[in-house]
């Protein structure tokens, strides 16, 4: 018997096997962040194509929806036009705010000019409010309710019915 | 009616694949001929019943019998007939059923090629197959059936996944797909059979490298076709994410490569063994981990089925998979003994070594960025991806090493060599490098990693050219016609190794055409009114107009693009939202015009039919079409070389006949 495969398969094996039995059973785009229930970490970012700051504290009073998101990531190239028409529908009741991080303000711009935009778009240049966040990937949805605490979290591209259900959360 | 024989059928394949495992493993202890017939037997008996079950799926699907609950879940009355042979597939239980006809088909015939050979590996290796045969004959019969009976049938049903009825592509990319991962069984058990045994002796490799070869074959064009479904499909331009999922099929094929390659080494010195097997065994394990990731809804991805009950069940057969692999290996390894060292570091063989440690490297990155997320996870509760800047980092510059020894290798000579034949081997394809990669700095290429690319593809492409045709430059100068050499030397007795550098080839050529259009490609986002024209990429693109296409299935909105380069209309392209019944967002489908210097491709992202304008997003891409025809001419290439040669098999005979004829050339 060769006693360092059986050490090295077994150590292997069970990690592999551990690894994925935690997963099982558990939605994938649910976020346990124990940032829920905590109020939202304040920012100031600058806008895009205005270089105005934006705090997601000014928009305390109504709910906020945060999207991270950037142009290299193509889920969210998909969630996008979800994103926009919803903006669209639910503003001025709802603010929506996206933030950008590990990318170009150019790059941001033609995506949005193109692509169209309903609402504010702000650059994290050096990935600190992603850090403050908790963002491990892109796209990641916070919902923040009027008191500025954040209610829901989401993660990977949102379809209609994911954001409304969360929307729900918060305009209660 | 449908519903209960379904169930039957798959309950006696069960009984019949449990019956023959324990039948096979039982002659295979006792040496038992006629065990060994009976195992032969239930495999056959096996295979019947699991493609009978199939068929009556598909007669129910055609059918439109909704009071069978698969039918009633994916069936529909509306859509054309090649999408309800497709929903086969389309939906969990269903493809968990093809599965089983695919492995039913392979086992059948794996059988049926062994006949009469390998009789020390076969008993075993029947009932390896058979044993898997069992597992997914009771994911069938139990977490995942399809044929239960839907008390009140519906009149219609809702169609499958609309993804899947966008394009013909994905009712090839899943066939090709299970091809490959259900064949990885095969090889699987010879190995599992030669551990068993403790011997991998010269018999054994044949039937080990064909069969894994088979699977490797359909897996490289079921990745080459997903890639390219991705790519006409999903509108990003690109063909590839890193998505768990496809990841999860490149897994098994890395490691299916490196095991086609270090059997060579088996083959020529005796040495590696045990690191075969394991790399036999890994690419299997593999297999049922992609099929754990895609059917258990852990994993976030295009392809995730959702949740369902049958991920614990995958879950524990590839627990128990590695538990009996690693304790085969464990308590075997050491029986296969090595017949040799390697002995320069300068060596074909030193080189083998190489690519494997490059392969298997490549396995673990891949896997680790697959998993790393679950590992995250289950140790602080956060929840995160691993984007594409991890893995196009790690994953390039092994990617180009391996390239690089995939020029060098071949170069190199068997053995021991000395300095000036190492010298002679690799100083002349030099040019092969300089050449290439001026071509690509000429062609307006600045980005170091495809500059080098293109360097190690010149390497490559020249030792490969080179090698390629010596058998034949060696008949000639013996002074034989170029006819007669090339088919000789070329064609039938060095078919194989012909045709592996024929799939290096294509390699190359798939290599530059990934690392140059990805580093190369333009994107320009544009918006139109009607009549506008713009410039995008060296051409002129005019919008001509939006127009709606009603079908029984779908709804489609198209915008007509007309394309013209230096004056003259080279393409009409027609980017599309197709509206799908059952689906609210609707689906968007660009439109590609395919050259071979490159793509340019429309995606629709915005459209708007009162107002008659949309927005735009043009990609042009250098080489794109290259990936497909390579991949394409690889598989060829490589199943050529798999034609039993019929002159070798005369030759056997009439070697083992004293008094034939002897062989005139």
């Amino acid at each position: 018997m060769n006693r360092t495969v059986l050490l090295v398969g077994i150590v292997i094996s069970a990690v592999l096997v551990g690894i994925l039995s935690v997963g099982l059973g558990k939605n994938p785009n649910e976020i346990r962040s124990p940032l829920i229930g905590k109020p939202a970490p304040s920012f100031a970012l600058k806008e895009v194509g205005t270089g105005r700051t934006v705090d997601v504290a000014d928009f305390k009073g109504k709910p906020v929806v945060v999207n991270f998101w950037a142009t290299w990531c193509g889920p969210c190239w998909e969630e996008h036009p979800v994103l926009v028409a919803n903006a669209r529908m639910m503003q001025p009741n709802v603010q929506f705010l996206g933030v950008v991080f590990q990318d170009t303000e150019e790059k941001i711009l033609s995506f949005l000019q193109q692509r169209g935009s309903a609402y504010p778009t702000v650059v994290d240049e050096k990935g600190k409010t992603a850090i403050a966040y908790g963002v491990g990937g892109v796209p990641e949805t916070f919902f923040i309710d009027r008191n500025g605490v954040i209610v829901a979290k989401y993660n990977g591209p949102m379809n209609a019915d994911a954001i409304r259900a969360h929307l729900d959360k918060v305009m209660r | 009616m449908i519903a209960s024989l379904g169930r039957i059928l798959i309950l006696a394949s069960l009984l019949a694949s449990a019956a023959g495992a324990l039948i096979g493993f039982y002659a295979g202890r006792t040496r038992s001929a006629e065990g060994l017939q009976w195992a032969r037997r239930f495999a056959y008996f096996y295979a019947l019943l699991i493609i009978g079950a199939t068929m009556l799926m598909v007669y129910a699907l055609l059918a439109h019998d909704f009071s069978v609950s698969y039918v009633a879940q994916v069936g529909s009355r509306a859509i054309p007939t090649w999408v309800t042979i497709v929903s086969l597939w389309s939906s969990l239980e269903g493809s968990i059923l093809f599965w089983g006809f695919v492995l039913g088909a392979y086992i059948a015939a794996a059988t049926f090629f062994t006949r009469g050979q390998y009789a020390e590996y076969q008993p075993d290796a029947i009932g390896v197959w058979l044993a898997c045969a069992a597992f997914f004959s009771f994911l069938i019969a139990g977490p995942a059936n399809p044929f239960l009976t839907v008390p009140n049938p519906p009149l219609d049903g809702p169609g499958p996944n609309p993804l899947l009825q966008n394009h013909i592509l994905m009712a090839i990319h899943p066939p090709f797909l299970y091809l490959g991962y259900v064949g990885m069984t095969i090889p699987f058990g010879f190995a599992c059979a030669a551990l068993i045994k403790g011997r991998l002796g010269h018999g054994i490799l044949k039937p080990l490298r064909e069969s894994l070869m088979l699977p490797w074959i359909f897996l490289s064009l079921a990745i080459m076709l997903g890639g390219w479904w991705a790519y006409e499909v999903l509108g990003w331009g690109g063909y590839w994410a890193w998505d768990p999922v496809e990841n999860a099929s490149l897994l098994p094929w890395l490691t299916a490569t490196a095991a086609l390659h270090s059997i060579m080494v088996v083959e020529r010195r005796g040495i590696l063994k045990g690191w075969t097997i394991t790399l036999v065994q890994a690419s299997f394990l593999l297999v049922l981990l992609g099929t754990f990731m895609t059917r258990s809804g852990v994993f976030n991805s295009v392809h995730s089925f959702t949740q369902s009950a049958i991920g614990p069940t995958i879950l524990g057969f590839l627990g128990v998979s590695l538990v009996f692999s690693v304790a085969l290996l464990a308590f075997r390894i050491d029986k296969l003994e090595s017949e040799g060292n390697i002995e320069g570091a300068a060596s074909r063989e030193a080189m083998f070594l190489v690519n494997n440690l490059l392969f298997v490297l490549l396995t673990f990155t891949v896997l680790i960025g697959t998993v790393f997320p679950l590992v995250v996870e289950a140790v602080n509760g956060k929840q995160m991806s691993v984007g594409r800047p991890y893995f196009d980092s790690m994953v390039v510059p092994i990617g180009a090493a391996l390239l690089f020894i995939l020029g060098v290798g071949p170069a190199l000579p068997w053995g021991r060599a000395s300095r000036e034949q190492v010298k002679k081997a690799l100083l002349p394809p030099i040019a092969g490098a300089v050449l290439f990669a001026a071509l690509g700095y000429v062609a307006n290429i600045r980005n170091g990693w495809t500059l080098l690319t293109l360097a190690f593809g010149g390497y490559a492409a020249y030792v490969t050219f080179a090698q390629m045709f010596l058998p034949m430059l060696q008949r000639m100068k013996r002074g034989d016609g170029a006819g007669t050499a090339f088919v000789d030397a070329q064609l039938v007795r060095g078919r194989r190794r012909f045709a592996s550098y024929l799939v290096h080839g294509a390699v190359v050529i798939c290599v530059i055409a990934i690392a140059v259009s990805s580093t190369m490609r333009q994107t320009t986002e544009l918006h139109f009114t009607k009549g506008q024209t713009q410039q995008a990429s060296g051409h002129a693109v005019t919008f001509l107009g939006i127009e709606e296409r009603q079908e029984p299935h779908r709804l489609s909105t198209i915008a007509r693009f007309s394309v013209a380069r230096e004056g003259k209309e080279v393409a009409v392209l027609e980017p599309r939202m197709n509206q799908y019944q059952m689906m609210r967002e609707p689906i968007g489908s660009p439109d590609v015009h395919t050259t071979a210097g490159g793509d340019y491709y429309i995606a629709l992202s915005n459209i708007d039919t009162a107002a008659q304008t949309v927005s735009i997003t043009v990609f042009a891409s250098p080489l794109v079409v290259w990936i497909w025809i390579s991949v394409v001419f690889m598989g060829l290439s490589a199943l050529f070389g798999l034609v039993p040669s019929r002159r070798r098999a005369a030759v056997a005979v009439r070697e083992a006949m004293p008094d034939a004829t002897p062989e005139t050339a």
